[in-house]
């Protein structure tokens, strides 16, 4: 009994959470569009721009290919807004708050990385579509290779932790942040974050060079709801580094959830000047410096900081 | 024993995040938008296509897959090795360190033999 | 909550697919800029068609079938300079002026749902009859059974790896956001690379007519700083378009504003996009490599930027007395490629402006062939033609992204190509 009631809490947190989360980064970005574009800020058309958007999704109906998969084309945004949930979920508070947490808390997040192959793959091919096919195909050779320096950024952060819990991992951090113990973990785990949230710089199944790649073929809900399956994402994404590496709640003076929250947001905001400071990477330029400068880098970081360790 | 508690709860969450997006998703689909054939053609630019886009792929980076094989087998390994590495002390780093040296030893075979470059 | 969620809807950015027609390109680019607009590379994502400039009859049903993979509700705008029936039922705003409070107000209509959305244009017929064949009416035997709304599926090819894997033939344009409007290319795609490249079509309409200055300094001297200036814009706005393409679309909006209005006072303000460009890693980590048989092909085509970026002095403006007499001699890049060639019309943009600032009245002494910013441009030889020319070699064999980057690179202008080649065959018709 008590698990179904805490199962309700959780997704109504885990819902909340994305949506302020996916605001954010909304506001984020467009400011620092209009940092780098030089254009006035708005901030009040700003604010509601999100609101106006969802509801012209709502208003547009959604087409059709000749031929599509079905039932891909409605799951893969439905995966994907679920694994940024289901990490999302595991996302500690503040001390004994966290809506799930599983004693293999770190391999459930792997996990959800991995799928979301799955979803972005399925996105680009149910279509039937030529553009979005490339991106499925171009999403492969993104996610087999950054899945690795990804794992490995985040597998430093549970040595000190000696367990899988993400719980685990914010309280080792009391002593000292991971982000100060691995230097190297955080700028490798937000450099790859970028390329599961879809994102910016490492933005490849969708890009302007497929246009849009997995998603040129979405009109109305169809679309949007993908947008906000990559916004939430990125969310999960951001908030769970900010556990990981930035010592989650831990914080002098404020409330945890505030700590959470702040932090996040600084991670969220790296992100979006991420996509409007720097270049998308070609496919294969991205490829070989995954394999051959972050796996060893992140390796590197993994057995440095686990010799301070010993 | 493992306490399945919080494995429910967080793919409770998974789950109806899923069939939320999932309902809308289907819900919108209901009301189809494209009815002729030609509202239904794939986008490239205007012209129909000749054929389906969907096709036995030509995937060139399947050596880098093959390589990316080897590291996912060890990183199944690594997971255990990260909760007992501060008990084991130096043991556990030697020789996880090995392990490692001759997989990177792969990568920069793979690098030499142009796996990760397919263009 | 209907009206409020048709309240907010209609306040949200009319998001446009535009096609531009001839003579519509920078007017359509300039759209970027508008208030309340966002152009869109998918005619899914857009609530209105934007049907700019002339179009030929052979274009008509590619605009058709743009106009139906809009989704409902939709609207159209044609912004022509006289009124015809290509899209029935679309607003009509004169060429010259500015369309986007039509389209902002097409968009409210839509959403407020005054307006009735517009049925398909053309005909609901399968491509060729397929229903009915077969047990589940899907025609036949293959793959996923047979040929589903007439279109087969994509076939064997032997490739150069010894794989045998089946090619893709992609038909890319004629409005396609990856390419010049009204040029269409016949690709064959095994995988992610392409292994044969044909251009099926180039030009928008036969009656192309280009106001553009390098046009007009072919028959008459032209004032240095006005040539030196538009120089400048045109290669502002191109990369504008260019760092669209690698995602980078602030940047973006910023070189396109510059280019609006940028004059001989401004080269400090292109001097620092250029450093910002280069700041966001683009050359090293977005731009494919330069290839020594490709960048000897463009060394020898008098492509402007892209030919000097290979260290070729090749340019008309040194075989002219007025621009000898203000101290002109071309930049140079080193290695080709496409990086260089980014980097060159950058400097080339600011060179270009100091230029102008120095020119004071002077005019053009040659005319005949001039340069143009994309290559030697005279009577019945436009750069563009030559490079349409040697696309095909250039983009074969090379990965989707990076063929879309060396073709953004050549900066292909039908409306001049157009212009030119028109201007001759009309000679020829005297």
């Amino acid at each position: 009994m008590s698990v179904a009631l805490d199962a309700a809490l959780g997704v109504a947190a885990v819902g909340g959470m994305l949506a302020v989360g996916s605001l954010a980064l909304a506001f984020a970005d467009e400011a620092a569009a209009a940092a780098v574009a030089g254009a006035p800020l708005r901030p009040r058309r700003l604010l509601v721009a999100p609101f106006r958007r969802a509801a012209s999704a709502l208003l547009t109906a959604t087409t059709t290919t000749e031929r599509p998969d079905g039932g891909g084309r409605a799951l893969a945004p439905a995966l994907l807004a679920g694994l940024a949930a289901l990490a999302m979920s595991m996302l500690p508070l503040a001390p004994g708050v966290v809506p799930a947490d599983p004693s293999t808390g770190f391999v459930v997040f792997s996990a959800a990385v991995a799928f979301v192959m799955i979803a972005v793959f399925l996105h680009g091919w149910s279509p039937n579509s030529t553009l979005p096919l490339h991106g499925a195909y171009r999403f492969g050779a993104v996610a087999l290779s950054f899945q690795i320096p990804f794992l490995l950024a985040m597998l430093a952060t549970a040595l000190p932790a000696q367990s899988l819990s993400l719980v685990r991992i914010v309280e080792a951090q009391a002593p000292l942040w991971n982000v100060i113990r691995e230097p190297l973990g955080l700028p490798i785990y937000l450099i790859v974050g970028l390329a599961v949230g879809l994102w910016g710089p490492l933005n490849l199944p969708d890009a302007d060079d497929l246009a849009g790649g997995t998603s040129a073929e979405d009109s109305g809900l169809a679309r949007w709801l993908w947008e906000a399956a990559r916004t939430s994402m990125l969310v999960a994404v951001a908030a769970l580094g900010s556990a990981a590496f930035l010592g989650g709640y831990l914080g002098p003076l404020l409330p945890g959830p505030v700590w959470v929250a702040l932090k996040t947001a600084l991670l969220l905001a790296v992100m979006a000047v991420a996509r409007h400071a720097l270049a998308r990477a070609r496919i294969e330029r991205f490829v070989e410096v995954a394999w051959v400068l972050l796996v060893p880098l992140a390796l590197l970081n993994v057995f440095v900081s686990g010799a301070f360790l010993l | 024993m493992v306490d399945l508690g919080p494995l429910a709860i967080a793919s409770a969450v998974m789950v109806a995040a899923l069939l939320a997006v999932l309902g809308s998703w289907l819900r919108a689909a209901r009301r189809p938008s494209s009815r002729t054939a030609p509202e239904r053609v794939p986008f490239t630019g205007g012209q129909p296509p000749s054929v389906h886009a969907w096709s036995r792929y030509h995937v060139r980076y399947y050596p880098m897959a093959l390589l990316f094989l080897a590291f996912d087998m060890e990183m199944v390994f690594m997971y255990p090795w990260a909760v007992v590495f501060v008990g084991e002390g130096l043991v556990a780093m030697v020789e996880m360190g090995m392990f490692i040296g001759i997989l990177l030893l792969g990568v920069l075979y793979a690098w030499r033999e142009r796996a990760f470059r397919w263009t | 909550m209907t009206s409020l969620i048709a309240r907010l809807a209609a306040g949200s950015d009319a998001r446009v697919f535009a096609i531009a027609g001839a003579g519509s390109r920078a007017a359509v680019q300039d759209l970027r800029l508008a208030d309340g607009v966002e152009l869109v590379d998918s005619p899914r994502a857009a609530d209105v068609l934007l049907v700019a400039g002339a179009l030929d009859p052979r274009h008509h049903d590619a605009v058709r079938r743009v106009h139906d993979a809009l989704p409902h509700p939709r609207a159209s705008v044609r912004w022509a300079g006289s009124r015809d029936v290509l899209v029935p039922g679309a607003a009509h705003v004169a060429l010259g002026t500015d369309p986007s409070s039509a389209i902002r107000a097409a968009h409210q209509a839509l959403m407020h749902g005054t307006m009735p959305t517009e049925p398909p244009l053309l005909p609901d017929e399968d491509p060729a009859p397929w229903r009915g064949v077969g047990p589940y009416g899907q025609g036949g035997s293959g793959m996923t059974g047979g040929t589903p709304y007439g279109r087969p599926m994509a076939e064997l090819a032997p490739d150069r790896d010894g794989l045998r894997l089946d090619l893709l033939p992609t038909r890319l344009g004629p409005f396609s956001s990856l390419l010049p409007h009204g040029l269409e290319l016949d690709l064959r795609v095994s995988g992610d690379i392409l292994v044969g490249v044909e251009v099926a079509a180039t030009g928008l309409a036969a009656s192309a007519t280009s106001a553009s200055l390098f046009i007009r300094a072919l028959t008459e001297p032209v004032s240095i700083a006005e040539l030196e200036i538009g120089r400048a814009r045109d290669h502002l706005r191109w990369t504008a378009d260019a760092l669209r393409l690698q995602g980078l679309r602030a940047l973006s909006l910023r070189a396109l504003r510059l280019g609006l209005h940028a004059a001989p006072g401004d080269h400090r303000a292109v001097e620092r996009l250029a450093a910002d460009i280069a700041r966001t890693g683009i050359y090293r980590w977005s731009l494919p490599a330069a290839d020594g048989a490709r960048t000897e092909l463009l060394a020898g085509a008098r492509l402007g930027p892209s030919t000097r970026a290979s260290g070729v002095g090749e340019d008309e403006r040194q075989a002219d007395p007025a621009y000898r007499s203000l101290g002109f001699a071309p930049l140079l890049g080193a290695g080709g490629g496409a990086a260089a060639a980014w980097r060159l019309r950058l400097a080339e943009a600011v060179r270009s402006l100091e230029l102008a600032g120095r020119g004071g009245d002077t005019r053009s002494a040659v005319t005949g062939a001039v340069e143009s910013p994309r290559g030697r441009l005279a009577l019945g030889d436009a750069p563009s033609g030559r490079a349409l020319g040697l696309l095909p070699t250039l983009i074969e064999g090379m990965e989707w992204g990076d063929a879309m980057a060396t073709i953004a690179a050549l900066d292909i202008d039908l409306d001049e190509l157009g212009a030119v080649t028109a201007g001759t065959s009309a000679e020829a018709a005297a």
